[in-house]
């Protein structure tokens, strides 16, 4: 096996390569390699959602992803959700509903939720779709508000 | 705007959004968190997150097992892994090989005695973590297994396995108060109680990051609750002067109470690494064994017997507790303390007979954990009132309401009287009414379904701060820095770990400078910065330092108001300062803005820093017979859990928790709603899906998968009902509620799952397995539940309440 191994893939909406080590996690290669530590290891073993990224659009733990197989494809990290310098709707909400405390679950709860939202659908099923985060400070409640808030919005700001 | 003073004394939460930043201050509002943003963004820097140049990775080698004697440690293959620095073993410390916090029983490696899975056996730094803990693994220590007692009970009987020479017994509290009326009882209840351990599971694990100057000081920049102890810690295992150690919180991916006492222990092993090796050492601690080894929420074993006359008043109340401390005594004293005071609730009961034992045992050793050894107690004493009612034949909020303290009734369990307003009966009222529950029993329920519905009640008394016994600790210190731009530093020694001590801080010093909150920063504790100011612990965060904020403002007010008067044309006892501006008393037209001052007193070199003090009140506490006053002030809490139980599955689901809190004064909405909030949530998860599974000793399930918290999906709502009032001690008037928050939870939930089956459950979790086993013959697994649950007796309750 090949002591380094070359990956490129769309980080954050801009093409970036990386020499690494081929049994190197996404999670190492955002974090590390990239120097984006938005992104949380509270487990390291896809139990707690801290690692969140988007692969592709859709969430996943990125300590369960080999770096390797998001080779050509679309990373978007909790660096990369704003817009335009601004935060992501569902980041504001965050902040205005008081859904974050000691934030090391956050990032990992802002991705989901932003991929909760692009994907649309019912806010009656937005606690169950952010289930694969844990947070121990919150009791969840101000998150989920956070999150209703901001697909009421958005669904508000949509053009008829 | 509504004005604070102005609206009703007691109020709920509902759509009203709390009074917003204007004329009469931030206090009580619901203004941005000062740390959201940049956590939400994700550019908040924990410790995993920072990195050095040349900076080593820690690792740890750990015993495997519960008891045994070290007859060699091998560590040459460790050494030889690429990448490793240093491989350090006990006879390699520098200074003492000691970290206990109280009692000098803990060290930091083991030498030649383990006494718990999970004792230290030899420190790594290597250039990577992967070799760091490779070389972990590679350490070969040759182990005699030595005798073990893993129940605390059976530690204290005669001829069991010592965990120290001194014996299993580490030390006893008690009450005795009061006897005559003990004959007086028409009902007299016996219980056994068996409550289980907790895993803290704060989401970032235990870090922390040494970066050494020679030999002669270093940083460390942790994630912790309590910078001074990490301080104390380093520089006991160092050998250095307290100066020379410069502890720096980083943000802290939150505690619980699992990085009050603990974090010493990383920290005291990144120190003595960065000092063998010369440079920076991570160590941040993988999450399995961050289970594995860390403090966890004490176990205890709770005896009963109370009696009540046939009206249903409380007449006596027997209590005998022990308290599992584990390998070490850690902080057991201090929690056993509060058990002890803690354990017969918000009663009004005229002979009380309180002991509380702690015993060594060879499991993993108990810490702080919210609540303090008061949920373990309250668990207990909330069931022993439900069956009291039930053995009277009263609905269990008749017999609370008869039984409660209130503004006549004072006098807690050590015969202190409380303060007034005694808001335990509002407490109850509000939260029985939020839960619907005179609704609920009056609706019909089916008896011959599968899954049924219950509804319980519990109450809490909190000692607020801390306990007589560590009352040297209660002290605070503050520093405020008026910027010439009007802007306005604060530095305290108590911590962000997410329950909002930043926001409180910055709330309470916008509040009494006149500020818009915005203007206030606040930075994360440095020792190097503020004095010791104990811990952050026992609720005491925002009193703390906010008293000490309060008393800093005063002294800056002292240069600031004479500068403020001449540029008003006043006289200086006419400043007011609000909204921005200091103000002429009675003439808000007559103003300047704080800036304009700020910029006055830099261009007349005036002193514009102040530092505050805050010390609680000397109380007096008699530790032999449990008299006294232990706290200065307390505060009440009353949840209502209504369950739904799936007799078959013994699968219990926490639909809804209604929470009523006597909290004083509010400071910020949010914050305070976010604490009661996640509090009920954890203290719902203690209650019935957390269970500690230790085998000899070893944690058997040390991961998210297999150790349950609530997840967003099982979460049950919170109705909040916020209790107001004047008189108590804190800044502007506030109590903590940080832990209030947390204690009857489980304890109604328990009660809710009884009313729901009609059978007594007396261990906690409530597991399936105890479900089934406590359903007995009526459930058609019984034996297979039985054999695992020995303690789980079946006890028939009447249906119903
Ligand atoms: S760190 Fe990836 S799921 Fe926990
Ligand atoms: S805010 Fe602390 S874990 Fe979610």
């Amino acid at each position: 096996m090949a002591d380094r191994i070359t990956i490129t893939l769309t980080l954050n909406g801009e093409r970036r390569s990386f020499e690494t080590a081929p049994g190197r996690r996404l999670l190492d290669l955002v974090r590390d390699d990239a120097g984006l530590v938005g992104a949380k290891e509270g487990c390291g073993a896809g139990e707690c959602g801290a690692c969140t990224v988007l692969l592709d659009g859709a969430p996943v733990a990125s300590c369960l992803v080999l770096a390797a197989s998001a080779d050509g494809h679309e990373v978007v990290t909790v660096e990369g959700l704003g817009r335009a310098g601004a935060l992501h709707p569902f980041q504001e909400t965050l902040v205005t509903h008081g859904g974050v405390q000691c934030g090391f679950c956050t990032p990992g709860i802002a991705v989901t939720g932003a991929a909760v939202l692009a994907r649309g659908g019912d806010a009656a099923d937005h606690a169950r779709l952010l289930a694969g985060n844990l947070c121990r400070c919150t009791g969840y409640a101000k998150v989920v508000e956070a999150l209703d808030d901001a697909a009421a919005k958005e669904a508000a700001d949509a053009p008829a | 705007m509504p004005r604070p003073d102005a609206e009703p004394r007691h109020r709920t939460r509902g759509s009203d959004p709390g009074p917003r930043t204007t004329d009469h201050g931030p206090l009580g509002g619901r203004h941005e968190r000062p740390d959201a943003r940049a956590k939400v963004a994700g550019s908040t820097r924990y410790v995993g997150d920072l990195s050095l140049p040349g900076m080593l990775h820690a690792g740890v080698a750990v015993a495997p097992i519960a008891s045994a004697r070290v007859l060699a440690l091998d560590t040459a293959a460790a050494r030889a892994v690429d990448g490793v620095e240093a491989v350090v073993t006990a006879a390699a410390l520098p200074g003492a090989n000691l970290v206990g916090v109280i009692f000098p029983d803990q060290p930091l490696l083991a030498a030649d005695r383990v006494r718990m899975v999970g004792d230290r056996l030899a420190l790594v730094a290597a250039r990577t973590p992967e070799a760091a803990w490779r070389a972990a693994r590679l350490v070969e220590a040759t182990l005699e297994p030595l005798p073990a007692v893993h129940d605390p009970v059976a530690a204290l009987v005669p001829g069991a396995p010592l965990v120290h020479d001194g014996g299993n017994l580490v030390r006893t509290f008690q009450v005795a108060r009061g006897d005559a009326g003990r004959r007086s009882a028409d009902v007299v209840v016996e219980a056994l109680y068996h409550v289980g351990g907790q895993e803290h599971a704060y989401l970032e694990p235990q870090g922390c990051l040494a970066i050494p100057e020679g030999r002669s000081r270093i940083t460390i920049i942790a994630s912790c609750q309590c910078p001074f102890y990490v301080q104390q810690a380093v520089a006991r295992v160092l050998g250095l002067p307290l100066a020379a150690v410069r502890v720096e919180q980083a943000p802290t991916g939150g505690g619980f109470g699992g990085k009050e006492d603990y974090p010493s222990e990383p920290a005291a092993c990144a120190a003595v690494l960065a000092f063998a090796t010369g440079r920076p050492v991570r160590f941040v601690l993988p999450r399995e064994l961050d289970m594995q080894v860390s403090t966890k929420r004490h176990a205890m074993v709770v005896r009963h017997r109370w009696g009540a006359d046939r009206n249903g008043r409380l007449r006596f109340a027997e209590v005998d507790a022990v308290l599992d401390a584990g390998a070490y005594v850690g902080i057991s004293t201090v929690v056993a303390e509060r058990a002890n005071v803690s354990a017969i609730g918000p009663y009004d009961v005229p002979n009380v007979h309180v002991r509380t034992r702690i015993a060594y045992t060879n499991n993993l050793f108990g810490g702080a954990f919210r609540g303090f050894g008061a949920p373990q107690v309250t668990w207990a004493a909330e069931a022993t009132i439900d069956r009291l009612a039930r053995a009277v034949g009263l609905d269990p909020l008749e017999f609370r309401r008869r039984n409660l303290l209130d503004d006549h009734r004072r006098r807690i369990c050590t015969g202190q009287l409380l303060r007034r307003p005694v808001l335990a009966r509002e407490c109850l009222d509000r939260a029985a009414t939020l839960a619907g529950w005179d609704e609920f029993h009056a609706r019909p329920r089916a008896a011959d379904t599968a899954t049924r519905e219950g509804m319980g009640i519990a109450l809490a008394l909190y000692g607020c701060n801390l306990h007589h016994g560590g009352q040297r600790l209660d002290r605070s210190s503050a520093v405020v820095i008026l910027q010439a731009d009007g802007s306005v530093v604060v530095r305290v020694g108590l911590t962000e770990i997410g329950q909002g001590n930043l926001v409180a801080c910055q709330t309470i010093a916008a509040q009494a400078l006149g500020v818009d909150p915005t203007a206030v920063q606040v930075w994360q504790p440095d020792t190097t910065t503020v004095a010791d100011s104990g811990p952050t612990v026992a609720s005491r965060g925002a009193h703390a330092s906010g008293m000490a904020i309060l008393d800093a403002v005063r002294r800056l007010r002292t240069r600031l108001d004479p500068v403020a008067a001449e540029l008003l044309g006043c006289r200086r006892e006419q400043v007011e300062l609000a909204a921005g501006r200091a103000r002429v008393a009675g003439e808000p037209d007559r103003s300047v803005t704080i800036a304009q001052v700020a910029a006055e007193l830099a261009a007349r070199r005036i002193e514009a820093i102040a530092t505050g003090w805050y010390r609680s009140r000397p109380r007096r506490f008699d530790a032999a017979t449990g008299e006294g006053e232990p706290y200065e002030f307390y505060a009440v809490a009353c949840h209502v859990a209504r369950v739904a139980v799936d007799r078959d599955l013994g699968v219990v689901r926490v639909e809804e928790v209604s929470a009523a809190h006597d909290v004083g004064r509010v400071i910020h909405r949010d914050a305070l709603e976010g604490q009661i909030q996640g509090g009920v949530v954890q203290g719902v998860g203690w209650g019935t899906t957390e269970r500690l599974a230790l085998d000899h000793g070893r944690l058997v399930n040390p991961s998210f998968t297999d150790y349950l918290i609530p997840t967003f999906a099982d979460a049950p709502k919170v109705n909040i009902a916020i209790v107001e009032s004047d008189g108590a001690g804190g800044p502007f008037g506030a109590k903590g509620v940080g832990e209030p928050a947390l204690i009857p939870a489980a304890a109604a939930v328990r009660n809710a799952v009884v009313a729901a089956l009609g059978v007594e459950l007396d261990a906690l979790p409530l597991v399936p397995p105890a479900i089934v086993a406590a359903l007995g013959d009526a459930h058609p697994f019984a034996w297979v539940a039985e054999e695992e649950h020995e303690h789980v007796r079946s006890e028939t309750v009447a249906p119903g309440r």
